[in-house]
């Protein structure tokens, strides 16, 4: 039989592996507002606004029906559509992305850029 | 005896709907489809099924659409007259019985008025007033004639589904789903929000109603098994030269912009096609006749803002309603007599 | 089976579900899904030590489906089956090497199985590995709630004299 002592030792072991595991795994995953950027239904880009430092911008084109670009502005904790040429130009007028609220869509480059794990609600009725 | 000790205790246990999974991410799919984005999740159903999806908005994209030159309301627009497929004429005949239902606040006639303002080709204008008199000569539900799968227009009537198109397709997406078997679905089908089941583990969705006046949320609805559509003025619209804002809801009866009071409305119920309906019914309606006419059916929920910051929401959904803006909004509901 | 051990089993079995059902009353210790003492498992851990591998297994079968049936869902049932049997399989090896004043390490070994057991149902239902990330906190959670209803179990072998044969 094994003594209860090496039980104790062998859980605490395993306890300890465990805990040092699940931080490691749980700390690299963060709890940042993500942003995921699709073309036509396909992911193309992932941000971490919480992780963004600086300012930036990136181009984004587009060569199906109505080609065109649009370019993305990136800061902390922030996202919009600086700048498009599509003829609507709906998705620059809808401004910064923010919490909760509804995806920046531009139509006619099939572009979407929205929060990958919305805060609490499944979806928003528009 | 002693063997029925475990019935007997089982049945003193009352219910309860917890459970303890945990939701994972389920399978999703996103597609452009009838001039909207679409999102369908679908948790516990067989490899492909929201990617299906995809087909039957396709479908209803190809039949439906008023602005493809090959879809078969192009064709009655363009024929004055013809004959449409079984689910083209179920859909008029159901449009039909609504546009009737609601005395003409919904018409599905209006199409060349939406037209002559520029928002189906994004060309915005102001018709001028003759213009618009002219056209509305035109605009008559009653003069659609549906003889069997035939469709007759009077001449120089245009139709456009456009009001119940995306809701009607929603509930044949969620038909398909629960006939698969699938007990949790949700649709975003550009705005339109449809849900089959619950959440995976078992509570209901929460849907956030856009704020028609901001980016935030008006509230948080939690729903099962039911559709959520929000018709507002701040969907689609543009500015004048004066300064006037000119939003795509149209009242059948003045041609112009509805302009009743509210400048949004959320309907719920678990017909799709209905909240789609209703959602621009109620709208053009107004608030005093959109109670009123509320409490004349009941088979619906509806909460309604107006432009002076009121939200009125249906007494049912007092438990199923979170009001969101309290600082913006003042809340009250809406009794049922 | 006689009449006297089909109502200690029934007992049992009701006392192992009314923890349950009151367990799922009180709010969570910690807001993750999974995560819970799993409080009727105390019954389970006796009954391997008391009854034996088959009057065991009945009584979690009894349990697993009155509990979804009272009070929970289809999906659940799913989630409890898995988690459960696997409990049973790991725990009837673990008396084996374990003496009367060790129940505690077989009871932590059954509730890491009981983790194990509905993690990856959960993958295969809802087809994602992504949830894996939380595996070792949740098996972590299974090892302390393991721990506390494997010595409640201890002491109740200790006391308890119900299904000796």
């Amino acid at each position: 039989m094994i003594k209860t002592r090496t039980w104790i030792f062998i859980t605490a072991v395993c306890a300890a592996l465990l805990a040092v595991l699940s931080a490691a795994l749980l700390s690299s995953r963060g709890e940042g507002t993500v942003v995921e950027i699709l073309q036509d239904g396909t992911v193309i880009e992932e941000i971490d606004l919480s992780r963004v430092t600086s300012r930036y911008s990136f181009t984004v084109t587009w060569g199906g029906k109505e080609p065109g670009s649009n370019t993305i502005l990136v800061q902390p904790g922030a996202i919009c559509v600086s700048d498009a040429d599509c003829p609507d130009r709906i998705c620059v007028s809808q401004g910064w992305l923010t919490n909760q609220a509804a995806p920046v869509v531009c139509m006619p480059h099939r572009l979407i850029i929205r929060l990958k794990s919305p805060s609490g609600v499944d979806a928003v009725s528009q | 005896m002693k063997r029925y000790i475990l019935f007997l205790l089982a049945a003193l246990i009352s219910l309860s709907g917890c459970s303890t999974l945990s939701s994972g991410d389920g399978e999703s799919a996103e597609f452009f489809a009838m001039d909207t984005v679409m999102t369908v999740r679908v948790w516990g159903a067989a490899e492909g099924t929201a990617a299906s999806m995809q087909a039957l908005a396709r479908d209803a994209e190809v039949r439906l659409s008023a602005t493809d030159p090959g879809s078969e309301i192009s064709h009655l627009n363009a024929n004055g007259s013809g004959v449409v497929s079984e689910e083209t004429a179920l859909l008029l005949r159901k449009a039909l019985e609504l546009c009737a239902d609601t005395d003409g606040s919904l018409d599905i006639s209006v199409y060349p008025i939406v037209k002559s303002w520029g928002f189906t080709t994004g060309e915005h204008r102001v018709p001028p007033d003759g213009e618009l008199s002219v056209l509305l000569e035109n605009v008559d539900y009653t003069r659609i004639q549906l003889d069997g799968n035939t469709v007759t227009l009077a001449p120089g009537m245009e139709i456009d589904l456009g009001s119940v198109a995306k809701g009607r397709t929603g509930d044949m997406m969620a038909d398909a789903l629960r006939q698969a078997g699938v007990m949790s679905a949700l649709l975003d089908l550009g705005g339109n929000i449809q849900t089959v089941g619950s959440r995976p583990d078992g509570s209901p969705w929460r849907i956030a109603i856009k704020d028609p006046g901001g980016s935030g949320t008006l509230g948080v609805l939690e729903t099962s098994d039911a559709a959520v559509v929000t018709s507002g003025g701040y969907e689609r619209y543009f500015t004048g030269d004066d300064g006037t804002v000119y939003w795509h809801i149209m009242d059948p009866s003045t041609g112009s912009p509805a302009r009743s009071g509210l400048i949004s409305v959320t309907v719920t119920a678990g017909d799709g096609m209905l909240c789609d309906a209703m959602s621009t019914a109620l709208f053009v309606m107004g608030k005093e006749k959109a109670v009123d006419y509320w409490r004349s059916r009941g088979d619906f929920d509806m909460i309604l803002v107006t432009a002076d910051s009121e939200v009125f929401y249906t007494a049912p959904l007092m438990e199923r309603f979170t009001p969101g803006a309290v600082d913006k909004y003042t809340y009250r509901v809406i009794d049922d007599d | 089976m006689n009449v006297k051990r089909l109502a200690e089993m029934a007992l049992l079995t009701a006392v192992a579900l009314i923890i349950f059902i009151i367990e799922l009353r009180i709010p969570a210790l910690v807001p993750i899904p999974g995560v819970k003492l799993g409080l009727a498992n105390i019954i389970t851990v006796y009954a391997i030590f008391r009854l034996g591998p088959r009057d065991t297994l009945l009584i979690l079968i009894a349990r697993i489906l009155l509990g979804a049936a009272f009070a929970g869902s289809v999906m659940s049932l799913l989630f409890s089956a898995a988690g459960g049997l696997l409990c049973w399989l790991v725990m009837l090896f673990m008396r084996r090497i374990v003496t009367q004043k060790q129940i505690w390490v077989c009871s932590i070994a059954g509730a890491a199985a009981h983790n194990t057991g509905q993690m990856l149902v959960t993958a295969a239902v809802y087809r994602t590995v992504g949830l894996f990330i939380y595996f070792p906190a949740l098996l972590l959670a299974g090892i302390a709630a393991g721990l506390f209803t494997g010595i409640c179990a201890q002491l109740l072998v200790g006391r308890l004299r119900l299904g000796e044969r």
